[in-house]
């Protein structure tokens, strides 16, 4: 097999694969966590794994970063057979546990140093290196501050510096956002974008916010009881359930029957009822079935507010699983 | 995959200095860490200080130069704690159950003796406690034959001839502080090493560690550079109190500095892998004290374990403590307490703690297969 410096040069830039699983399965006891998914990640690209709690994002991670064995299949990262030469794979990869697992009673640069000397960042490099990272994500100013005094956000930021200290190829990232505040979460996604953008980097991420999979990802899995639901792009997704979203607020909730009337519409792939808010799915820009669809809805009830709007990933991932994101 | 020696040593650095510094930050687990040995050694002192001699009340009905010299021979026999009273505070110190046995010495003493009479000597024995009562069987007799051997010289011909192994004797609790030593060692280590190790998969830092391409005998090798640095302040108390305040010299400060600094490496490298198993630090503190105590008491604390039945010196000489025990009695009194000798011992004991340390490698290593939190 190549060693890791050797498929970085002939990958860089390439549609070639960076982490390929093959019919990965996991069992903890008679529960299956990961039942046989097969799925790979391109080289450069952000890839979102997303799933409802408990449906195996982390333990395929898990196995991915090596912190834990397939009970079946193989893991490639990079080129190398994860379980057979994990040190290898570690030194290309940074990680960013959900839990962050910094040293909270020590200092920002002091975690830093130490993620160095583990890494084998050395010589002059290192505390530059060391500074630029702070630089990057707006903590240099607190380096000798006890991380247990950073706020949740502050501790991600530091916790994505020092994975990308050691310039590794690969970064993962298990829920970046958890727990963090709206302006914390912007600031972390231009971080992951930049990462992807400016320094060519493969990120894999699991997420529970689909607007974050949205904004970041350039493909997305979904998975649910440990098995590939889908595998895509966020546009296609959206595009395979639908092309627009009318939501209309009615005065009073609508009847059985004017939803059997709407759903037999063509170009109506979806109708749902939310309380008074009826959601159409429509494909197409058919504007014949918009207006079928207004005279329907007025004949029963007033129309309060009417809004065409592109499909989420939320609405997508029920229709696939049938299950909300947040089980 | 190749690595430098130099990045080997800066990532035993690293480790060493993050967890001393770790630890400075949590005082509590720390000076728990210094205190329980301390404590250990300074409780079992006590332990052996007033537990070894029976308290024993002495009834002289009769002042004579005879009775005198019985109470004599008693005091000196090494196992009463002797108060000299009356006939009734002797009972009601009885009653109350501060005394063990009350030995009465007739009125008619001194003159039954110089006339060569027989003496019947009453004594009382509170047979709660069997050991403490054949302690008085043993140790009366004894004391009325050494009373007999220095008052009547010419008429006790039988006499042993002493021949001593070492030059000097060694008191009860001049043995045994050294054996307290070591176990306080081994506890200090547990705890300090065994805290460290566990705090990692406590606070969910060990995977900052499984995911580094580092060596894991390397991180582990740190782990335990930095538990023997900050176990060391209480072997130097530990020292201090031995040496200085109980009088306890060693012939060899050579041997005891390098023995001192082999135990710690092996209980610490012990406690390294026991907090690497064990993850959790309210487990690591009662499994120390409670893997202590009863090798503690197996392992030739109060005289050479081989002494013993052939079954406990067996279980014995499993145990590294006992080959500690053995080591330090050389460096403190140049006693050779074992069959193999202190040479063998401390070859042992190296091949102890690099097993210790390996097999802690080996244990955080595995870390990875096994999963890492809780």
């Amino acid at each position: 097999m190549k060693d890791i410096e050797s498929f970085q040069a002939d990958n860089r830039n390439s549609d070639m694969v960076a982490i390929e699983i093959n019919n990965l399965t996991k069992r903890f006891g008679n529960f299956t966590a990961i039942d046989g998914l097969t799925l790979t990640v391109k080289y450069g690209e952000i890839f979102g794994l997303l799933g409802p709690n408990g449906s195996g994002k982390t333990t395929t991670i898990n196995i991915v970063s090596g912190l834990s064995k397939p009970t079946y299949g193989q893991v490639i990262v990079l080129g190398h057979d994860i379980m057979k030469n994990t040190r290898s794979v570690h030194a290309a990869l940074g990680a960013v546990p959900q839990e962050t697992s910094l040293y909270e009673e020590l200092s920002a640069w002091t975690n830093m140093s130490v993620h160095a000397d583990l890494y084998r960042v050395g010589g002059a490099h290192r505390d530059k290196r060391i500074t630029e990272m702070l630089n990057l994500v707006q903590l240099y100013e607190r380096k000798d501050s006890r991380v247990s005094t950073f706020s949740g956000g502050m501790k991600r930021r530091l916790a994505l510096a020092r994975a990308l200290l050691h310039d590794p190829q690969l970064l993962y990232l298990d829920e970046p956002t958890l727990g963090v505040d709206v302006q914390s979460r912007r600031a972390i996604w231009d971080y992951i974008l930049d990462v992807k953008q400016d320094k060519g980097k493969t990120v894999l991420l699991t997420t529970n916010y689909l607007e974050e999979a949205n904004a970041l990802c350039d493909r997305i899995a979904i998975i649910d009881h440990g098995k590939l639901v889908v595998l895509d792009t966020p546009a296609e997704l959206k595009r395979r359930y639908c092309d627009t979203v009318m939501e209309i607020e009615t005065a009073s909730s609508a009847s059985s029957q004017l939803l059997v009337q709407l759903r037999n519409i063509p170009g109506i792939s979806q109708v749902a009822q939310d309380d008074k808010i009826l959601k159409v799915a429509m494909s197409g820009n058919d504007l014949s079935a918009t207006g079928k669809i207004i005279t329907l809805v007025t004949q029963e009830s007033n129309i309060r507010r009417i809004a065409q709007r592109e499909p989420n990933l939320e609405e997508i991932f029920l229709s696939l699983t049938g299950t909300g994101l947040r089980d | 995959m190749k690595t430098s020696f130099a990045s080997h040593i800066r990532v035993i650095w690293a480790m060493a200095v993050k967890d001393i510094q770790s630890s400075l930050t949590e005082r509590a687990f720390m000076l728990t860490s210094i205190i329980i040995p301390i404590n250990f050694l300074l409780l079992f002192l006590l332990f052996a200080l007033t537990g070894g001699q029976a308290p024993t009340a002495v009834v002289l009905e009769d002042k004579g130069p005879y009775a005198q010299q019985l109470l004599s021979a008693m005091e000196h026999s090494h196992s009463f704690i002797i108060q000299q009273t009356t006939a009734s505070n002797a009972q009601n110190l009885m009653q109350k159950g501060q005394i063990v046995a009350i030995v009465t010495v007739p009125a008619s003493f001194d003159a039954a003796l110089e006339h060569g009479k027989e003496i019947e000597l009453p004594v009382v024995v509170n047979n709660l406690d069997v050991d403490f009562t054949n302690d008085i069987r043993r140790a009366v007799p004894l004391a009325i034959t050494s009373f007999y051997a220095n008052a009547f010289p010419n008429q006790v011909v039988v006499r042993a001839h002493e021949v001593d192994t070492y030059f000097q004797d060694t008191g009860y609790i001049q043995y045994i502080v050294v054996s307290l030593m070591v176990v306080s060692i081994m506890l200090g280590g547990l705890l300090q090493a065994g805290s460290n190790a566990a705090r990692e998969y406590e606070k969910g830092t060990i995977k900052e560690l499984i995911l580094a391409p580092a060596n894991p005998l390397a991180i582990q090798v740190g782990k335990i550079l930095g538990a023997l640095v900050l176990s060391s302040s209480s072997v130097v108390v530990m020292i201090i109190v031995i040496v200085f305040l109980i009088g306890v010299w060693p012939l060899h400060w050579e041997e005891l500095v390098g023995f001192v600094l082999l135990l710690m490496v092996t209980f610490v490298a012990a406690g390294t892998l026991i907090g690497t198993l064990i993850r959790r630090r309210q487990a690591v503190i009662p499994l120390s004290i409670g893997l202590s105590i009863p090798i503690f008491f197996i392992s030739g604390a109060f005289g050479p374990a081989i002494w013993g039945d052939p079954v406990t010196a067996a279980i014995a000489q499993l145990q590294p403590i006992y080959y500690g025990i053995a080591i330090f009695q050389h460096a403190f009194h140049n006693f050779t307490t074992t069959s193999t000798g202190p040479g063998v011992d401390e070859f042992i004991l190296i091949g102890f703690a690099a097993a210790m340390v390996a097999i802690s490698a080996i244990a955080l290593g595995s870390s990875r297969g096994r999963g890492v939190t809780h």
